[in-house]
């Protein structure tokens, strides 16, 4: 989020001086993926995209700040930042919601709101959420906003469940000794397990058992790119014919994923980069009606007071 | 004849018996054509959301064709079916450029081009066919390409880290980004730090050194 510094001459819905949050996902407005409004998918953003064809098949958008088989585009969290096509992405805000509230529109927001539409929650429905880093935190409060009765958080850092629990979740250190995270969720749900389970940890999921060495030794030699503790947790712990959503990246080839228990319990599996400019815009009806969305409480303040000079068009500068 | 619940298809499109580039042969999915005797062949296809006409346009005006097609660095009409192009055979600013000579063989205004090398320093040919997507939206746009280039194809894909038919691949990629959003997205060019040992050596085993083409003059 930031300030425009400098448009581009084709750039016709934004000046110098307005005030955007731009998602992380950068999308071309017009490609088919586009015109169905998933953005994370757009055909046109990745210059790399042969890299990530021959991974995963076919390529999605360019995103800031991530690696280079999503483009290698610099920014995210840089002072200065070059955004390509300023028409589509970026969200203008006229408004006077602090800074903290907004910022994490670009990404954090709508990967966790989206993470709650994709547990395809009911009204009334048990939610449990591993991990309270932002994303996790976001899918909790996401969670309540669309209907959740009660929302389980898992983690091991106090501060990260003080916080889950002053959103109203019940929280479980799974750090704990005798903490066994499936009978906790058998125990808060009368045995019949969590409606929906969100994985907001993804691919560096820390293990305290057996099978997380299984995984740095198998990571480190080069045989299993992710560490899925937490992902076979979550398909073990979802109640039958239950919804796994899943925002925690995953980047390549996981080992030993119980596939059989998610078919064997019919659960539904949905995952996704948020569609950002769209979920965006939810989630900016979202914080304009709510008012329990965790805010300041994961900023840091950085020290940067001599911006540099940029030349290039469409760019926007970092408020922080 | 008998309806049952089985046979009934309301959205069924008619099936084409065949479809372009011989993706299609009467209902038949062939595969792209084998490499063989120093002969290298590519197939490759892209959804575009522009009509065949302006689609076809765009490719046929062969003087543009250095804004979307990487290492081409300069077409120019020699008639009314010829044109003479110019190629960077590396990405250094001071790369060795060949030349051939291209004719166009068929010129069906908004359906197909198809050319071929005439002498000079490369030896191919090629058909592009702009079909309707199935469903009416956008268009298809299926390039099928061959290579002759005997020592060439091997050193060249040494120099520029990208294997010719990639290239293929590659350029109908930027055409349509050209053709949809009237730009092609690069980040070449943004300012970086140090990549590193891995970075760097994955930078040009990857192609991603190769200058992604301007899409303007
Ligand atoms: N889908 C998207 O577009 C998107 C966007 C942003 C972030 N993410 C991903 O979401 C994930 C979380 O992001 P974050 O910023 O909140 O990260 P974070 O590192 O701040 O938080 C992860 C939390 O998970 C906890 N954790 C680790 N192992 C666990 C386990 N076994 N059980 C329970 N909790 C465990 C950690 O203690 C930590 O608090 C990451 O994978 C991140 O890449 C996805
Ligand atoms: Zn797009």
């Amino acid at each position: 989020m930031g300030l425009v510094e400098e448009v581009g001459p084709e750039v016709t819905n934004l000046k110098r001086g307005d005030r955007v949050v731009v998602p992380f996902t950068i999308a071309c407005g017009n490609c088919i993926f586009c015109k169905k409004k998933y953005w994370a998918a757009c055909d046109n953003t990745n210059p790399n995209a042969h890299l990530m064809e021959k991974a995963y098949g076919y390529s999605g958008a360019g995103l800031f700040g991530y690696s280079h088989m999503m483009g290698g585009y610099s920014g995210g969290q840089a002072q200065y930042v070059r955004v390509p096509f300023a028409n589509v992405g970026p969200l203008k805000i006229e408004n006077d919601l602090p800074d903290e509230k907004v910022l994490f529109l670009s990404d954090i927001f709508p990967t966790g709101y989206m993470a709650a539409e994709n547990a395809q929650i009911q009204p009334g429905d048990t939610v449990a959420v591993w991990g309270c880093g932002p994303v996790g935190q976001f899918a909790i409060a996401s969670a309540f906003m669309l209907g959740a009765a009660r929302v389980i958080a898992i983690d091991r850092f106090q501060e990260r469940l003080d916080l889950a629990r002053s959103l109203g979740a019940i929280t479980v250190d799974y750090s704990e000794e005798d903490v066994s995270v499936l009978t906790a969720l058998k125990d808060l749900t009368g045995g019949v397990g969590p409606d929906s389970c969100i994985d907001a940890v993804g691919l560096e999921a820390h293990s305290n058992e057996l099978q997380g060495i299984y995984d740095v030794v198998k990571t480190a030699l080069f045989m299993e790119t992710d560490r899925p503790s937490v992902l076979r947790q979550a398909i073990q712990a979802v109640r039958k014919g239950g919804t796994l959503s899943i925002p925690g990246v995953y980047g390549g080839l996981l080992d030993k994923v119980p596939f059989g228990a998610a078919f064997g319990k019919g659960i539904t599996m949905k995952m996704a980069r948020p569609t950002c400019t769209t979920t965006c815009s939810r989630c900016w009806s979202a914080l304009r009606r709510v008012r329990s969305i965790p805010a300041t409480s994961f900023l840091t303040t950085s020290p940067w007071n001599k911006p540099r000079r940029c030349t290039k068009s469409g760019v926007t500068k970092k408020r922080k | 004849m008998s309806t049952s619940p089985l046979t009934e298809k309301h959205c069924a499109e008619d099936l084409p018996p065949s479809i372009g580039a011989s993706v299609v042969v009467n209902g038949r999915y062939l595969p792209p054509p084998e490499d063989e005797d120093g002969k290298l062949w590519v197939r490759t296809s892209a959804l575009v959301l522009k009509d065949a006409q302006t689609l076809y346009e765009m490719w046929r005006n062969v003087e543009a064709a250095p804004r979307w097609q990487e290492h081409i660095v300069n077409v120019v009409e020699t008639g009314a079916t010829t044109s003479r192009w110019s190629m960077k055979t590396s990405n250094e600013d001071d790369a060795k450029v060949i030349s051939w000579e291209s004719e166009v063989l068929a010129d069906e205004p908004g359906v197909r081009i198809a050319w071929r090398s005439i002498g000079g320093e490369s030896d191919n040919a090629g058909e592009v066919i702009f079909e309707e997507a199935p469903n009416g939206v956008g268009t298809v746009v299926t390039v099928l390409q061959e290579f002759r280039m005997g020592k060439l194809a091997s050193t060249w894909e040494t120099l520029v880290g990208r294997h010719p038919k990639q290239a293929v691949v590659e350029n109908l990629r930027h055409f349509k980004a050209l053709a949809e959003t009237g730009e092609i997205p690069r980040t070449q060019l943004d300012p970086h730090g140090d990549r590193g040992v891995i970075g760097n050596f994955k930078r040009s085993s990857y192609g991603e050194t190769v200058p992604t083409p301007t899409g303007g003059n």
